[in-house]
Order: structure tokens, then sequence, then C-alpha cells
């Protein structure tokens, strides 16, 4: 027991305290080289004219964030990136319960389905927009000769690019494909651990499954959401390769991300590419916030909620009803699976 | 003294993440230093980055044995490469010992001063006769690079459909073109017969310039100022034209996302169009004769771009390639540009000794003296009207050179021809909006 407790204050005199700080070190210098410097950077050079083609470097104050406001193509950027972002984020969270609320019931070769359903969020985003313009293309693409084969359409139609709303939501979808997995992962392991005993209590009470699904499930599991949410949020403002790959630099369907390398790379517009990332950066920032701080509950919290309400309901239920124990509210095996 | 020793280890730690930060920023942005060199890095090889494929492995081994110099070649499509070169260059970081430089970026790369002038390697006035199209490379006196092809683009057809409508005099007016493009379209059963891209993309652009050269004009004057605003312009009414054939179905809806490239390899290579207006010098060897991804094998001819009153000019868009100043092995680029754009060899990417030399895609040689070749050797891959064509069509799109704001122009031509062509704005519009980029770029010089 002494030997042992000799050598940490051994190591403490070697290093004088300073042993968290010199191993955290190397984080510090990359986080600080990727990350904050560059941030740094980004957010001062954003009040400067800076482009190779227009010499020298000026201070240029809010010029730049003048100049990109008046431009309709990224104002129009704007707008298509908040259709992006409401498209994505109520689609993959939605979607993202229904499938979790699926693979939580026990059934034949839940793991294939489970390792398919992850498939789409491993594959690149490059890789599935490419296979995704092969589905709508207009020529030999899978979506018009599917849906003429169905009797839907009467000819073969040309999805991308004609039609602004069409493409946003056609292209979002792609999206949806590929950030809808790990939000159905994120809230099937919430889901699964909710205590049975709720929902065996909520039956009892005589609580049906949707019922239990809106008081107990959602309620416990608004954590997971949040987490989902602002994924999904952060991803889909920053919506690019499916843009580039599926549409093109065309404005119809052009997202901020991409009116950002477009400023930066094509027009060597450093100083507007600089406001424009600043801006997005604010942007992510504000919205992820308020996501959170909506709708990010402890499930503790909820739990006791709950519990507080079930236990009014129980105290009415045993005035009406004598001999009804309500004692039965605590028993019950925890457990990951059943119920909903 | 306890809390102030512990703080002086804290601030001592700190300090020393600090200073690796800051050593670590410095290593990344340092210019000049590491990564960007000059001609000091590895002398025994070199990486080469165009939009094209690479040469047979055997002729590349050939250059390895004269020189001692392996060559690593990266082939990018054309629009990443552009952003590449861009970035890398505004970051100082090597990319690649030579590189493509298009003829639209030759005013943009003097001003950025990205490239090596090659005046002290090649001499312009000599090569000249033999490079009709070098001068395109020059601005300001300096030569950023060295053009190795003599892409124009042609219009080709596919005669085998002409002749099933019936047609053997190809037209040489736009009225008769679209007229006779009707007529094929019936006889074959092809709906729209005819292939122009629309995706905005820089196949798009050029697209606009070659039909103003076909209806006798030009997009900008000799002082880079608008000359298509006007509704009786060249330009104007090329723009009318091409937004016209696609509303009124003569070319494929679907080709609203189409590039160029993928137009001449999925539509005409595929005989799901009878023609192509815009494509590439080069195509009927490189694309349309290539039996294992054609269906048009020896079906497709090249033919003088029908005009407004009469066959129109073919405007030159020819690939050069120069030597960024991130270059590392300045030396072994110089010789392979040599050897690269020599005479023979230029004869064999198009395919002198046989499609086993071929590379893929490559339009037509960059020195006649290499057409004279092909010529000789029983005209090879109709070497002989694309002679002609060079000799008395081919010109360069803007009369005083691609200015050095050709990217952002090039960007408001495709998107708006696009969006007009797509139903978001009117012509008229579109006009409006190019012209308004055109005077806003040149406020800002």
């Amino acid at each position: 027991m002494t030997a042992v407790a000799a050598r940490p204050a051994r190591r403490g005199r070697m290093f004088g305290g300073a042993l968290p700080y010199i191993l955290l070190s190397p984080l510090v210098v990359f986080i600080g080289a990727l990350s904050f410097v560059p941030t740094v950077d980004t957010t001062v050079e954003a009040f400067f004219r800076v482009s190779p083609l227009n010499p020298p470097t000026q201070f240029t104050g809010l010029g730049n964030f003048r100049a990109l406001f008046a431009s309709s193509a990224v104002t129009g950027a704007w707008v298509n990136t908040a259709v992006y972002v409401v498209i994505g984020v109520t689609l993959s969270v939605v979607l993202g319960t229904v499938i979790a609320l699926a693979l939580r019931q026990r059934f034949r070769f839940r793991g294939i389905v489970l390792a398919l359903v992850i498939l789409p969020w491993a594959l690149p985003a490059v890789v599935e927009s490419v296979i995704w313009s092969w589905i709508y293309d207009p020529t030999f693409g899978v979506m018009n000769s599917a849906l003429h084969s169905a009797h839907l359409i009467g000819g073969y139609h040309v999805w991308l690019g004609l039609d602004r709303w069409l493409t946003i939501g056609l292209i979002e979808i792609v999206q949806v494909w590929q950030i809808t997995p790990l939000s159905a992962i994120v809230i099937l392991a919430a889901l699964q651990s909710v205590p049975l005993d709720l929902y065996e209590a909520a039956r009892v009470d005589g609580a049906g499954a949707v019922q239990a699904f809106w008081r107990i499930s959602l309620p416990m599991i608004r954590p997971a959401l949040a987490v989902c949410t602002v994924e999904a949020l952060i991803l889909s403002l920053n919506i690019f390769d499916q843009v580039y790959i599926l549409n093109g630099i065309a404005p119809l369907g052009s997202s901020v991300m991409l009116q950002t390398y477009l400023t930066t790379f094509q027009n060597l517009n450093f100083g507007g590419g600089y406001a424009l990332s600043l801006l997005m950066t604010v942007a992510t920032a504000v919205l992820s916030m308020a996501a959170l701080a909506l709708l990010y509950r402890r499930p503790e919290a909820a739990l006791w909620r709950w519990r507080y309400e079930a236990s009014g309901r129980r105290r009415r239920s045993a005035r009406s009803r004598p001999g009804r124990s309500a004692g039965r509210w605590r028993a019950g095996p925890s457990g990951c699976s059943g119920g909903w | 003294m306890k809390y102030s020793g512990i703080f002086s280890k804290r601030a001592a730690a700190v300090a020393l993440s600090a200073g690796l930060v800051a050593l670590g920023a410095a290593c990344g942005s340092s210019p000049g230093n590491g990564s960007a060199g000059s001609g000091s890095g590895s002398s025994d090889s070199i990486t080469v980055a165009v939009a094209y494929p690479a040469p047979p492995a055997a002729l590349l081994d050939q250059f390895t044995k004269q020189t001692g110099i392996k060559v690593n070649w990266v082939n990018i499509g054309w629009d990443n490469l552009q952003t590449k070169i861009a970035a890398a260059a505004s970051a100082n970081t090597y990319f690649a010992d030579a590189a493509d430089v298009d003829w639209s970026k030759v005013g943009e790369y003097q001003k950025t001063g990205w490239f090596y002038p090659l005046n002290q390697y090649f001499s312009p006035a000599g090569l000249q006769s033999d490079m009709p199209q070098l001068k395109t490379f020059v601005s300001n006196g300096q030569l950023i690079g060295l053009p190795f092809d003599s892409s124009f683009l042609v219009t080709t057809v596919n005669q085998k459909d002409f002749g099933k409508a019936g047609i053997t005099t190809m037209p040489t007016t736009l009225a008769g073109w679209t007229a006779d493009l009707k007529k094929v379209g019936t006889a074959n059963g092809i709906a729209s017969p005819l292939d122009i891209q629309f995706a905005a993309a820089e196949g798009l652009s050029t697209c606009w310039y070659q039909m103003t050269a076909a209806f006798g004009g030009s997009v900008l004057t000799a002082q880079d100022s608008p000359a298509f605003t006007s509704p009786s312009s060249p330009g104007y009414q090329a723009l009318a034209w091409m937004v016209n054939a696609y509303k009124s179905g003569l070319v494929p809806a679907a080709n609203i996302n189409t590039t160029d490239y993928q137009g001449f390899t999925t539509e005409m290579a595929k005989n799901r169009v009878a023609a192509a207006m815009c494509d590439y010098s080069g195509s009927v060897a490189s694309i349309y004769n290539v039996p294992s991804s054609s269906s048009v094998v020896n079906d497709v001819e090249y033919i003088p771009t029908p005009g407004a009153a009469g066959a129109g000019q073919n405007v030159a868009n020819p690939d050069g390639i120069g030597i960024p100043k991130t270059a590392r092995n300045v030396a072994g680029a110089v010789k392979f540009i040599k050897w690269f754009t020599e005479t023979e060899n230029q004869a064999l990417w198009a395919g002198l000794k046989g499609s086993s030399d071929v590379v893929s895609t490559f339009p037509m040689p960059d020195r006649l003296t290499s057409f004279d070749l092909m010529i000789k050797a029983n005209d090879v891959e109709q070497a002989a009207p694309l002679d002609a064509i060079l000799k008395a069509h081919a010109q360069p799109p803007f009369p005083n050179g691609a200015p050095p704001w050709y990217v952002q122009f090039s960007a408001a031509v495709q998107t708006n021809i696009h969006e007009a062509a797509a139903g978001q704005e009117t012509v008229a519009q579109a006009v409006s909006a190019i012209a308004a980029q055109v005077s806003s770029l040149k406020a800002a010089g």
C-alpha cells in the first residue's frame, strides 16, 4: 500500500503538477492549429478585400457582407439552404424515430437489417450522390422507369434543374437517405435505455401503445432527439456534395456552402468567401444552440414529471377504486426490449 | 508561494502549448518555404496534372529512359482541375510540376503570377508559324503556357442518320440546319436529334461563344465590353437560338443537366442524337470511332459549322501546359513539356501509328507539322478536314484574349443561359445579367 501510494507522489514532484497540461498539449496543438487559428484568421480577413486578382489586401469593413447580401445568387442560396434544413431535419428525425421503433422489436435477421440500415451512413456523400444521379437520370434512371411502369407518369421526366422546389426536395432526399441511419441508431440506443417498468406501469394504468410513446418514450429520448436534430441541422446547413454533383453550380438549387466555394475558388474572392463562411458559422452555432435549448431535457426530469403525474392519477384512481395498490408502480424488471 | 508556483508551472505548460500552436500554424502558412519550392525538389520525378488521360505507359517509359525522369500523371476533370490549381497557388502549396493552362486562364495566371513565364525556355516567335494557337497563351508579352493541342469547336453529324433522311449535302446555314435536323429526327425516330449541353458548366459558356461566332461575331469587343446586348447582335441572336433549340425540343430535355463530354459520350456516341454542335475537334477519333464504347463507329464526320449566312467561324479553345510557381522540379517540367509537344509525339497522341498510341479524348496536334505527318500517313482520323477548318475558320473567342476576370464572366454566362433554358428567366434577362456582370468586373479592374 505504501509503495503504491508513493508512485503518484514521485510523479507529482517530477512534473510539478504540470503533467495534465503536458499530456493535453498535443490536443491543444491540434485543435489550435487546425481550428482556432483558421477561425480567427477567417474572422479577421472577412473584413478585408482579399483577392489575388485585385491586390493588395485592404480593409473594407462590412464591404464583403454588403456585397454578399446584394448578390441574388447568395440570397437565393440562403433561401434554398433554409428549405434544405427544414426538409432534412424534419425527415431525418421523424424517419429515424420510426426506424428506431421498428428496430426495437425482436424479429428474425434483425442484425442483418440493422447492418443494412447503417450502410447509407457509411458511404461517402459523393458516392451516394453519383448513385442517385443515376436514379434521377431522365434517360436511363430507375425513378422514371419505376414510375412509368406503375403508370404514375405518362412519359419520362427531367427531375433536376427545371423546377426549383422539386430540385431542392430531390437533392435533400439524398442527404436524408445518408443521415437518417445515424439518427435511427442514436434514437434506438435511447429507446433501449428506457426502463421497461415504466411501460408496464403505463400498461397497468390503461395506456395504449400510442399513449405510451407520447408520454414515456418521447420524453425519455428527448436528449437523443436533440442530438439528432443538431446533427441533421449542421449537415443540412453545410450541404455541398449532393448539390454539386446532382445540380452543378446552377443557382436553382444552390446552397450557401456551394456559394462559398464558388466565391472563394471560382471567383478568387477570398474576402467574400471568408465573410460567407463566418456568416455560416454564426448561423450554425445560433441554430444549433436554439435547437438544443428547445429540445434538450434530461430524461430524469421527464421521468420524475411522469411519475408525479402518474402518482396523481393513481391517487385519484385509488379513491375511486378502493383496494388497488399504488406500490405496484415501482415494481417490474428493467430491460431494453419490448414496449414503446 | 504555493499558488504562485502552481501558477508559474501552469503558465509554463500553457506557454509551451501556445508555442507549439504557433509553430504548427507557422509551419502551415509559411510562404515560399518547405512545400513551395523553386526547382530544388526531387530531380528524378515530376507530377503532371492535366484534364487528359496519360499517354500510353510505353511512351512515358521512353521519356523516362531519355531523361531519367519518372512521370506521375494526374488526370482530373477540367472544372475540378481549375479549382485545384487556384487553391494550391493561393495557398502557395505544391500541387504539380507541370499543370494545365487553359486558354481561358492565361490572363488570370499572368495577372496573379501563379505560373512561370516560359519565354526563357521556348521562343514564341520561333514557334508561332508551326503552332497557330500559340499567341492565345501570350499575355503582356509573357508566354504562360505552351499549347499541347489545337482544340477548336466543331460540328459533327452522323452521316448515316442524315443519309436515311435523304440529306447528302450538309446545310451551311442555321435555317437549313434546323429544317434538316427535323427531317433527320423523323426519319430515324429520334425525337430530339441535336446535342447541345445546357448544364451550368464551362462547356455551355464556350458553346455560346461558338454559336456567336457562327452568327458572325464575338461576345466581347476589343475593349472587353459586352457586344451582345442589342437584339440584332450575333451574341444575342446566338443565345436566343440556343434557348429556342432547347425549348422547342430540338435538343433533348435531359440536356439541361448534361455537360459537354457527357453529351458526346452518352448521346452522340450512342446514337441518341444525330448531330452535335460545340463538339471537340478530335472527337471522331477519340470518342466516336472507339468500338468498345461507341455504337456509331465510322458514321460520324466533321462539317463546317452552319452559320447565319453560310459556314461560320469555329472558336479555338486549345489546352496548354505550364509550370506553376510552386513546382519542385522546374527543369524536369521543361524537359517534359518539350517532349510532350514535339511534332511526332503530337501526331502519335492523335493516332499516327494506330490506336495503341492514342491519348483518349485528345483533340488534334498543336503543330501544323504534326498535321502534315498525319495527312501523309493516309489522312489519319480525318486530319485533312480538320486541318482545313483550323487554317480557314478557327479563331480565338475574344479579340483581346481572355480577360483576367474570365472565370467570373464565364460563371455569369453559364448560369444565366442555363436559367434561361430552364425557364427561370427570359433571354433578355439573361443578356442583361451577363452584361451587368461584365460592367461590374471591368469597374473592379
